[in-house]
């Protein structure tokens, strides 16, 4: 199965409880979250006190994930080594630098402009919490810079039990 | 929303009784308090408290929204040994990072009441850690012991640890009370400006008169705020009244004419009673009236200006010609209008001048329909209303005569 066959899970995304370790105040995870806010130059998630940034995800229902998109400026700021766990939510930065990832990448140029990068399908079929760990940038600057993330994939139930409406209501 | 873990201070040096009753009691109080303020400024707040002396710090409670499992908490606490301030510090923040709801955000509230043993470069090493994992700091700082290596060990921890301004640190000089002092700080501040104080207790100085007309909260007292803005309309209606009084009287030497008319315009109402008479009446009430708001202006403002109008009418009417011999106009005024109502005496003014004053009072449109529209569930546009007015109206008038 290839990476692009999903689609962008956006809507699958707990916003409240995202949460962005490490992230400067004025550069959250929204920055390179959310749909408008991604897509502008001007807008960016920024490392604070050093180049690591822990990034929890959390989902409104299990996912599966195909691709993952991580989009920075070229540069001594730019993301090197991208760590993914699963369903680890209180995932600490300790842990994420000495535990086993579920995946681990070393970006090149290419995936820095927004080539999805190919997550091995079946190590995440049933996520609802992605950590993604930015340990350490390429230019071994103070901080990291990410223009975009978008997550790849599909629900893993096909039924949304918020979107269930009450039955026989036209009816009566 | 929030998770908080308070660090005590339950060191040797917290026996100590520069604070009343001891540092350490003072402490606990405002534990209390804090964990009251928070857990009420929003229902998923939780607290937590743990010590930092001992053999080692322990968590007595984790964040729980339960305030009285915090309050019980500190009532078992025991002083003993000293503050392990960076092993306290972080144990807090795994207590923190295992928080059931990852929506609420960490917060550390720590209080030191003896002298900090570790160095400043390790404190700045563990607030870089914190800032790291997004946990906000709350320094309390007391206790006179090594005062000034505490307060600049703590102002560099605090420096580090700060990020978008959402930690601070409270130094609270001995011999005040320390939670009193805590309360007006930052600390006992909700993240975005409103205080917990004020809905909590209300009793905060200054932040009660904040946002409200006669300083009273509607939604606490509706019948006294009610009360109040009855009371506040009328006094405007009496003001405005009072000031097209005085322009009529400042007015061109007419302008008796023009009251004259006013109370004929009034007249209507009375069709039904003694025509003549009635009109007498009115016009003899407007007059006393006018006379009666211009005393009260040119003796200086002096006159009791809420005292109901028709009261003063009637010494007002006696002494109509022995007002103030200064005053021209008002005197040339006052003889035309006489001329022009004829022998009328100002005994009967006076003797009608309660019952005409509530006519007045009823027959001034505005006003009415201004009360009328401040009580609730009633319209003054109503019809049936109008009608019992104008019935009202006509049967005072009748009185009067």
């Amino acid at each position: 199965m290839s990476a692009s066959a999903g689609a962008e899970l956006l809507d699958y995304i707990s916003w409240p409880s995202v949460e962005c370790l490490n992230a400067q105040p004025a550069h959250g995870a929204a920055n390179a979250l959310k749909q408008g806010y991604r897509e502008d130059d001007g807008l960016w998630l920024e490392s604070d006190t050093d180049e690591q940034l822990l990034l929890h995800i959390q989902f409104n229902q299990a996912v599966k994930l195909s691709g993952l998109v991580i989009k920075a400026e070229a540069g001594g700021t730019a993301p090197r080594t991208v760590k993914l766990f699963t369903n680890q939510p209180s995932l600490g930065f300790s842990e994420a630098a000495s535990e086993r990832p579920t995946q681990e990448f070393a970006l090149s140029d290419d995936d820095l402009v927004g080539r999805p990068l190919t997550l091995r399908f079946v190590k995440f079929q049933n996520v609802t919490t992605l950590s993604v760990f930015i340990e350490d940038n390429r230019g071994g600057e103070d901080t990291t810079r990410v223009q975009k993330i978008s997550l790849l994939g599909q629900p893993a139930e096909k039924m949304d039990v918020a979107a269930i409406k009450k039955v026989g209501e036209e009816e009566g | 929303m929030e998770a908080t873990v308070v660090c005590v201070d339950n060191s040797e040096w917290t026996r100590n009784g520069d604070y009343a009753p001891t540092r350490f009691q003072a402490q606990a109080d405002a534990v209390n308090l804090l964990a009251g303020a928070k857990t009420q400024a929003n229902p998923e707040n939780t607290v937590g408290v743990l010590t930092m002396a001992g053999k080692t710090p322990r968590v007595l409670v984790t964040p729980t929204p339960d305030l009285g499992r915090v309050l019980n908490s500190m009532q078992a606490l025991e002083i003993e040994g000293e503050a392990n301030l960076s092993s306290a510090v972080q144990i807090a923040q795994l207590a923190l990072k295992h928080r059931q709801n990852k929506n609420q955000r960490q917060r550390i509230v720590l209080f030191v009441g003896s002298p900090i043993r570790e160095d400043k470069a390790t404190l700045v090493k563990i607030a870089k850690k914190l800032k790291k994992n997004n946990v906000a700091v709350d320094v309390v700082a007391f206790g006179s012991e090594g005062e000034e290596a505490n307060t600049e060990k703590l102002e560099a921890f605090r420096e580090a640890v700060n990020s978008g301004d959402n930690s601070h640190l409270v130094t609270v000089p001995a011999g005040t009370v320390l939670s009193d002092m805590l309360f007006s700080s930052p600390i006992f501040q909700v993240e975005g400006g409103a205080g917990y104080g004020a809905p909590a207790g209300g009793a905060e100085g200054g932040g009660v008169s904040g946002g409200y007309d006669f300083g009273v909260d509607p939604n606490l007292d509706p019948e006294l705020a009610l009360a109040l803005r009855v009371s506040m309309e009328e006094e405007r209606a009496r003001q405005s009244a009072a000031a097209a009084a005085t322009i009529e009287d400042a007015g061109a030497a007419g302008s008796s004419a023009a009251a004259a008319e006013g109370a004929a315009g009034a007249a209507p109402v009375a069709a039904a009673g003694d025509e003549a008479e009635a009109m007498d009446e009115d016009a003899l009430l407007q007059q006393a009236l006018a006379m009666s708001m211009q005393a009260d202006q040119s003796g200086g403002g002096k006159a009791p200006a809420a005292a109901p109008a028709p009261a003063p009418a009637a010494p007002a009417a006696d002494q109509d010609m022995a007002l103030d011999a200064a005053d021209d106009e008002l005197q040339r005024a006052l003889q035309m209008s006489m001329a022009g109502e004829g022998e009328a005496s100002a005994a009967p003014a006076a003797g009608g001048g309660a019952p005409g004053g509530v006519a007045d009072m009823l027959g001034d449109s505005d006003y009415l329909a201004s009360v009328l529209g401040s009580l609730p569930g009633v319209d003054p546009s109503d019809p049936a209303l109008q009608g019992a007015l104008a019935s009202l109206n006509s049967g005072a008038a009748g009185g009067g005569s």
